[in-house]
């Protein structure tokens, strides 16, 4: 009886040690973020497929011993209307707390947010990269106190590289066409209106004509008075800055009213490649800047090709965000990276490697600035880089920057 | 101006009329109302890109699912509860959300459902082109007025639906059944929620959200034109849609949020049953 007890408590013991010894192969990687939101969904399906990938060929070696990852998502709804930001906090001490993550990727969709779990990152010593909020402050609060905030990274532009683009682009446009009178019409959010309060300023200084600038409540589906405003004005151009659904009804009126300007910003519901077929030829003409490569491929950049094709092969469906998930997955490499170079789990020696990255990835060349920001420019061999394209019969042609560029910028049917 | 005022009215107008007729008829404040709409635009768009259904049949089958949704909705649910306001608003409201949280749960976010246009193109009016799916939404405003009018003054449905709305004992003592009155109008109320989706819908996409505007939007129509009076619903869409468009012209699309706020707080305070409803009318008067 005596022995049969020690062979089953034996067994028990070494049971429960090998349990633990195959937890520890692991290296939890959380994905704090809002996964109903389309950014947030696909950004953890690209961190997920850099996870199977790097798995798949034996893990990661840190110092002379190779662990697998293992990701952790949470949708913590930050992104939604309505959520505090102190809940999005605690989902993000939960994963900490309770599922022992060593790393966060993709992380909060709203800056304050954002802020806020900089300072829980530091209390843990979590290295965290994130893809989705774009507020310069983040860089400010880095840089105001570099050691406490040591372990924050973002691989995603911010608002003003978001505006440099745009900026880029117009001066472009007033190169290629001769235009000098914009009509700019944004979500009444902060991010876009802020967005367009810069580009306001902007196109003042820089001898542009500013016919109006029009802020609609989330939600709007009738653009035609902005729209007849634009025309009434004579502007040649027209600046949309928006993220909500029923914005790509402001294209659709742009065609059918036949407003002789081009449509040149930023529209969420027509990024992705199902933008045409949601919307219909009716967004023939429009120009669209997803913020980084990798989100659609681009043909003179093969990394940004290769993982969108992989993101369609592993998910059977082509990712419609252009905001978030070339980063996402980039985010994991890099990490996975600086475990390689740190040769330890010692999250000062991790975050120090992160700070000295130095790769190529989906969204062009990886490099981080003082202030831990992803740096961004025109040419995705130097730096990472966005992409301008132009919806032509249903496929997005690369228009800016030059490049990365496969055609250049042309006018709607009506105006030419 | 005119042209766009006239189409913002008549989605308002398109917006409102099931609410407003399942309140009328039931005294049933439905606050499921955004959610059927919702849920209608993912059945249809589910019909014709999953199944290919033609797009008049998956319209068509759309409307007569929500019909019948409403109606059981009412058998099951609200019958049990009808009398008790608060507790009608807070069942509608619970389905609600379970309604359109789950969508959202089931994975229903993005922005790739839509449903396609009746007619694709634009015309030009007095130099304005406007595209003929919102013309169209002009169009399937009076024919649905009409046909509710025909219904309710022609039909012995109709007939006995206004004679509920009229006095509901009464009517009881003629024969006509109040409960099976009121769960055909949460029926017939759910399905022009539904056609009001198939037909609005295609202007843009289906989203999880629009399920809360719409009910707002609805509520502000009802609240400023009287709830339960049709002729209301449709004073209080011109005055509001047009306050909308006047508002966009001429000062900025960013306050055309609050107009239909503005208008419901003036009229609770002057009027609080509606410009042209009775629900108070007595005690307003004394």
């Amino acid at each position: 009886m005596r022995r049969s007890i020690a062979l089953f408590l034996g067994v028990f013991f070494l049971a429960g040690f090998a349990h633990q010894s195959s937890a520890q192969q692991y290296i939890a990687v959380g994905v704090p973020t809002s996964l109903k939101l389309i950014e947030g969904y696909e950004a953890n399906k690209a961190a997920q497929l850099a996870v199977e990938e790097i798995n798949a060929k034996g893990g990661v070696k840190v110092g002379k011993e190779k662990r697998l990852l293992r990701l952790e998502a949470l949708d913590i709804r930050d992104g939604e209307p309505g959520v505090p930001v102190s809940e999005a906090l605690l989902g993000i001490e939960k994963l900490i707390l309770d599922k022992k993550i060593y790393a966060a990727v993709v992380g909060n969709f709203r800056s304050e947010a954002l802020l806020a779990a900089m300072d829980i990152y530091s209390k843990y010593k979590i290295v965290n990269i994130g893809t989705i909020a774009m507020t310069p402050k983040f860089q400010e609060k880095v840089l105001s106190d570099k050691d406490k905030y040591k372990y924050s990274f973002r691989q995603c532009l911010d608002s003003k590289y978001l505006a440099g683009y745009i900026q880029g682009l117009m001066s472009h446009i007033g190169k290629q066409f001769g235009f000098k009178k914009v009509f700019i019409a944004t979500q009444d959010v902060l991010w876009a209106a802020g967005t367009g309060q810069l580009m306001e300023k902007w196109f003042k200084a820089n001898g542009w004509t500013v016919v109006d600038f029009e802020r609609y409540p989330t939600g709007a589906t009738d653009f035609s008075p902005g729209l007849m405003k634009a025309k009434a004005g004579g502007s040649q151009v027209i600046l949309p800055i928006f993220d909500m659904p029923t914005s790509g009804i402001l294209v659709k009126q742009w065609e059918s009213m036949k407003i002789p300007a081009l449509m040149t910003g930023f529209i969420s519901p027509l990024m992705g490649s199902k933008g045409w077929s949601t919307f219909g030829s009716q967004i023939e003409g429009s120009i669209n800047v997803p913020f980084e490569l990798g989100n659609l491929p681009v043909r003179a950049y093969p990394p940004a090709t290769r993982f969108y094709e992989d993101y369609k092969k592993r998910w059977k469906e082509e990712l419609q965000s252009g905001h978030g998930v070339a980063p996402a997955y980039d985010a994991v490499y890099v990490l996975a990276a600086a475990l390689e170079k740190a040769g330890t789990l010692d999250p000062d020696k991790v975050a120090a490697a992160v700070e000295a990255t130095d790769m190529a990835g989906a969204v062009g060349r990886i490099k981080y600035d003082a202030g831990h920001q992803l740096v961004f420019g025109n040419d995705p061999k130097t730096s990472a880089s966005a992409a301008v394209f132009q919806w032509r019969k249903g496929a997005r042609v690369i228009v800016y920057p030059e490049a990365i560029a496969d055609d250049q910028i042309q006018r709607p049917a009506w105006m030419k | 101006m005119l042209i766009y005022g006239l189409i913002n009215s008549a989605v308002l107008a398109l917006m409102a009329l099931g609410f407003n007729l399942t309140f009328g008829i039931s005294g049933v404040a439905n606050f499921s109302y955004g959610a059927i709409y919702v849920v209608a635009g993912f059945v249809a768009w589910g019909l014709m890109e999953k199944l290919h259904a033609p797009h008049l049949l998956a319209d068509a089958a759309t409307i007569g699912l929500a019909a019948v949704f409403g109606f059981y909705l009412y058998k099951l649910v609200l019958k049990r509860i009808r009398g008790l306001v608060i507790s009608e608003v807070i069942a509608t409201f619970a389905v609600s959300l379970v309604m359109l949280e789950l969508l959202r749960y089931i994975g229903f976010i993005g922005f790739r459902y839509s449903l396609p246009v009746f007619i694709d193109g634009s015309v030009e009016i007095f130099d304005a082109f406007v595209d003929i799916q919102r013309l169209l939404i002009i169009g399937f405003g009076i024919v649905v007025l009409f046909a509710l009018y025909v219904f309710t003054h022609y039909t012995k449905m109709g007939l006995a639906f206004r004679g509920i709305a009229q006095e509901e004992h009464t009517s009881l003592s003629l024969g006509i059944n109040p409960d099976r009155i009121a769960a055909w109008s949460m029926g017939i109320g759910s399905g022009l929620g539904a056609f009001a989706a198939v037909v609005i819908l295609p202007l843009g996409t289906i989203t999880v959200d629009s399920g809360y505007d719409v009910l707002i939007n609805a509520l502000s129509v009802c609240i400023v034109g009287g709830l339960g009076s049709t002729f209301g619903v449709i004073v209080a869409s011109f005055i509001i849609g047009y306050a909308q468009t006047l508002t966009a012209t001429y000062i900025s699309s960013h306050y055309t949020m609050i107009v239909s706020l503005v208008a419901i707080l003036f009229i609770l305070a002057v009027r609080p049953s509606g410009l042209l409803g009775r629900q108070k009318e007595l005690e307003e008067r004394v």
